[in-house]
């Protein structure tokens, strides 16, 4: 975290260095989080790049006050993906196509990873917008319990059993997924 | 705790443990021998969907976007080195100027009255000079954006006078920071009735609007994006500061503080809801 702390206090003070370093060690993250939400490529491409974009406009105005930068970093995404769902009148589509599955040189591993991909992006249309937030930022962002809760204004408990709902809903939406349900 | 919320924190304990922690499954399962059978389903299906969200962007994407924030990137550092007011309208710049030479003249009392607090010698100067700043703002939208950062001093002031214990002085600034919030919400709502596109969302803006100065083009959508990330980012931030204020505050000014987290949060909600109403959808 002192390295964090340091690498955005030098970009705030304009060192091209340090904020190239911020957007490598976000920018999957970042997309994953997005996609997760939008369930569109071309969306989520054109949206990863305006988060960063709009992130070099402001950075002068972060202050680690209780928020760390991930936080900061993924409120902005947030706003973004809630502006754009606002506008969007259609239906969440899941066009995935060229998306990168994870780098293998075995493809059946890759097709079993795109089926994986796929099963997940159907799966978490049928979840509610906050519970699609939770997974999206805990398992796409990798954030932990408290910045999740941060970033979307509430209590670290109501987010864990938003997270508990949003497990038991895609459970139950895997493949045969009425015999699922846990207990 | 209900057994629902019992079973959320374990799991949710489990799996900062399997994510963060390196533990495997079974670690975690045997320190809750009682309730396995319900938590490996769970676990199971947590692990699958973080397994199927290793996504990785298309390189040709990543390499257009990565070429594309360095450009940005340089061009940000090219308008550092730009005359200030370079984009103002003419008039704007002479009264800034003026401003300026006037911030000068008064040297360091306004720099000191800057960093005062209430009750302090300063601290009317400091408000004087915020009034000011906000007569001369050139449009609705520079002076709603001087509103967002009034607001985080008054935050700031808060927190000072919280800690100093003094209930009276938290109301008081608690309702300037009511009124600043309340200002961006009519600020929004006025420019929109009147028709001014600024207001609008986004995505309906031209990609630049055209409010030529001194020859050159000056981005309002970009500055109305930066205005909602700003109130985005302090929605979270300043409740979040003051919760933990109020955790070390004395019995004398927590009902005080407690009115500020409330009227936070529902001013910044106000604030971004007015803003974003422009959609009509």
């Amino acid at each position: 975290m002192q390295d964090e702390q340091e690498l955005v206090r030098r970009a705030q003070q304009h060192d091209q260095e340090a904020f190239a370093e911020l957007y490598e060690k976000y920018f999957n993250k970042i997309y994953r989080y997005v996609i997760v939400r939008v369930g569109n490529q071309a969306e989520a491409e054109d949206m990863t790049q305006k988060v960063f974009l709009r992130a070099l406009r402001s950075i002068a105005s972060f202050q680690w006050r209780n928020i760390p930068f991930a936080a900061w970093l993924f409120r902005i995404a947030h706003n973004q993906v809630v502006d754009h769902l606002r506008k969007r009148t259609r239906q969440l589509t899941v066009s995935l196509d060229e998306t990168q599955t994870l780098s293998s040189s075995d493809p059946q591993k890759t097709a079993e990873h795109r089926l994986d991909i796929e099963w997940l992006m159907l799966a978490t249309s049928k979840l509610t917008a906050a519970q699609r937030e939770v997974i999206s930022l805990r398992f796409a962002g990798d954030l932990p319990i408290a910045q999740v809760a941060q970033i979307m204004g509430r209590s670290q408990g109501a987010v864990k059993a938003l997270q508990h709902s949003a497990i038991v809903a895609l459970r139950k939406a895997l493949p045969g997924g009425q015999n699922n349900e846990p207990g | 705790m209900s057994q629902d919320r019992e079973l959320s924190s374990i799991l949710d304990e489990c799996l900062e443990c399997l994510l963060l922690g390196g533990e495997t499954m079974e670690d975690c399962l045997a320190r809750y021998p009682e309730r396995a059978a319900e938590l490996r389903p769970l676990l199971e299906t947590a692990l699958a969907a973080k397994q199927a969200l290793n996504i990785e962007p298309r390189p040709q994407f990543r390499t257009r976007a990565r070429s594309q924030f360095h450009t940005a990137l340089q061009e940000a550092e090219a308008r550092r080195g730009r005359p200030l007011f370079a984009w103002r309208p003419r008039w704007a710049a002479v009264m800034a100027s003026l401003v300026l030479a006037l911030l000068i003249t008064a040297g360091g009392v306004v720099a000191a009255a800057n960093n005062s607090m209430p009750g302090e010698f300063l601290y009317p100067i400091k408000l004087t000079t915020e009034q000011v700043l906000l007569k001369l703002s050139p449009s609705a939208l520079i002076k709603a954006k001087l509103f967002v950062k009034l607001a985080d001093r008054r935050v700031a002031e808060i927190i000072y006078l919280a800690q100093k214990g003094d209930a009276r002085q938290v109301e008081l600034v608690t309702q300037r920071l009511d009124d600043h919030l309340t200002m961006i919400a009519s600020l929004a709502a006025a420019q929109r009735a009147g028709g001014d596109a600024l207001w609008a969302p986004s995505g309906q803006l031209a990609p630049e609007t055209d409010v030529l100065s001194g020859g050159e083009v000056y981005n309002q959508a970009d500055d109305r994006a930066e205005l909602v990330a700003l109130l985005g980012y302090y929605a979270v931030s300043h409740p979040a500061a003051l919760s933990q204020a109020l955790e070390t505050a004395s019995d004398s000014v927590r009902v005080a503080l407690y009115q500020a987290i409330t009227i936070s949060v529902a001013g910044y909600q106000r604030a971004l809801d007015a803003i974003e109403q422009g959609t009509g959808q």
